[in-house]
């Protein structure tokens, strides 16, 4: 298809609808006949990231950490890093970090050739280490977005599907300490909501307790499946629609200790 | 020229997408499974990123995701993907299926069931729809996509999204 075909299909018309053709205005979502397409998107830190700013300009830089990783043979841990790193780097894109942002896809690279998918992802993490170094935030963007997925899915091609929860896991992880931390700093009632989150703090867990024990090996694992109880109960609004802050300082302590065991284990 | 060779970019990027249909893992939402996983260019979400692409510039450009939904949809049939939006960020859904003769309904409920209120978007052929939705609040809601009876055959379809 031409350039101008394709476009011209494109060509697109907007309305307003309250309520779509066939539809139905109510769904009854424990109705047995509903068919649910199974598995989920975390959403990634920089999507949340984006709501909280619009209430006014966060400091972010005081979440950036660039730790220093000893890897071991537990590949499910270096899923988790993984997933960890790729975080720490969406919050180094959002407090405009080059330093950390370059480091981060030298790290990226290094985890991804311990999990064997390197060469999958070498372009992107060049391409993060380049557009970092001339502030081409939206491509630093883009392109951890994509590291993220091509990991995801080539896991998935190799049959690795427990490391593809504990990949999407270690993300949401990384993203959610922060904002925790964050909140902790500048709290808001309007900002907590953004950690009212127990669909997918269940989803999370249920994923993480049915994979097999051979892909939990090792103390931390025990500490993922508690905390991941705890957030689920915390990450929860109250009547008036927020989390208090009380409950904000302990979902930023249980995930920022979790993080610690997790690279230091 | 900085913007044709970003789109150029874009488009090239994007239509290179290697995609494993239908992996449990496929971006994290697909249904069912191959025994070889095959792999193949994803044409359907390639549709849909053709379409989302023009919300992807100008002042307040959309940020697409790369995770996406895929599988297949019998005329007639609805599903719904489950997914955790935040307040105050906007949305858009691009739903894609191959056939152009396709009517497509794409609609987002909240998570006490009710029908979100929408911007639909459509385009020169009925085999792509799209949605805008502002979340009242943060939390879980169902996007709904089904395939009308227009056709007979069963369609492999797409689900992208995009926030700002």
């Amino acid at each position: 298809m031409n350039r101008p075909v394709l476009f011209a299909v494109f060509l697109a018309g907007s309305f307003s609808i309250g309520i779509g053709q066939d539809a139905p205005a109510k769904i009854n979502l424990s109705d047995p006949n509903i068919v649910f397409v199974q598995g989920s998107v975390i959403p990634i830190p920089l999507e949340i990231f984006a709501s909280l700013d619009k209430l006014g300009v966060q400091d972010w830089s005081k979440q950036v950490a660039v730790r220093e990783i000893k890897l071991d043979t537990n590949r499910s841990r270096t899923a988790m890093l993984f997933g960890l790193v790729v975080s720490e780097g969406f919050i180094a894109v959002q407090a405009q970090d080059k330093e950390a942002v370059r480091g981060i896809g030298r790290e990226v690279l290094r985890l991804a050739g311990s999990l064997g998918v390197a060469s999958s992802v070498e372009s992107h993490a060049n391409s993060i280490v380049n557009a970092a170094g001339n502030s081409e935030w939206s491509v630093v963007r883009s392109e951890l977005d994509k590291t993220r997925q091509t990991v995801l899915n080539k896991m998935a091609e190799l049959r690795d599907d427990e490391l593809v929860d504990l990949v999407s896991l270690g993300g949401w992880l990384g993203g959610t300490r922060a904002l925790a931390a964050v909140l902790q700093g500048n709290y808001s009632i309007e900002g907590s909501d953004l950690l009212n989150q127990p669909d997918l703090v269940k989803q999370l867990k249920d994923d993480f307790n049915t994979l097999p024990a051979r892909a939990k090996r090792g103390k931390v694992f025990t500490q993922i499946s508690n905390t991941l109880a705890h957030l689920e109960s915390l990450m929860r609004t109250d009547a008036s629609g927020a989390i208090s802050k009380g409950k904000v300082v302990e979902i930023s302590l249980s995930t920022n200790n979790l993080v610690d065991a997790i690279y230091e284990s | 020229m900085r913007v044709k060779i970003w789109t150029f970019a874009l488009l090239f990027g994007i239509g290179i997408v290697i995609a494993f249909p239908v992996s449990s893992a496929w971006a994290q939402g697909a249904e069912g499974s191959v025994a070889s996983r095959p792999v193949v260019i994803d044409d359907i979400k390639l549709t849909a990123q053709r379409a989302a692409l023009s919300q992807l510039t100008g002042e307040r450009p959309f940020i697409l995701r790369e995770s996406s939904w895929g599988g297949q949809l019998k005329p007639g049939e609805a599903k719904l993907v489950q997914i955790q939006l935040f307040k105050r960020n906007e949305y858009q859904f691009w739903f894609a299926v191959a056939n152009r003769k396709a009517g497509l309904n794409l609609n987002v409920y909240n998570a006490n069931g009710e029908m979100m209120k929408t911007d639909a978007t459509t385009y020169d052929t009925s085999n792509v729809i799209s949605l805008l939705v502002h979340p009242e609040e943060t939390g879980v809601y169902y996007v709904r996509l089904s395939l009308q009876t227009t056709i007979e055959d069963p369609q492999r379809w797409s689900l992208i999204y995009a926030y700002r």
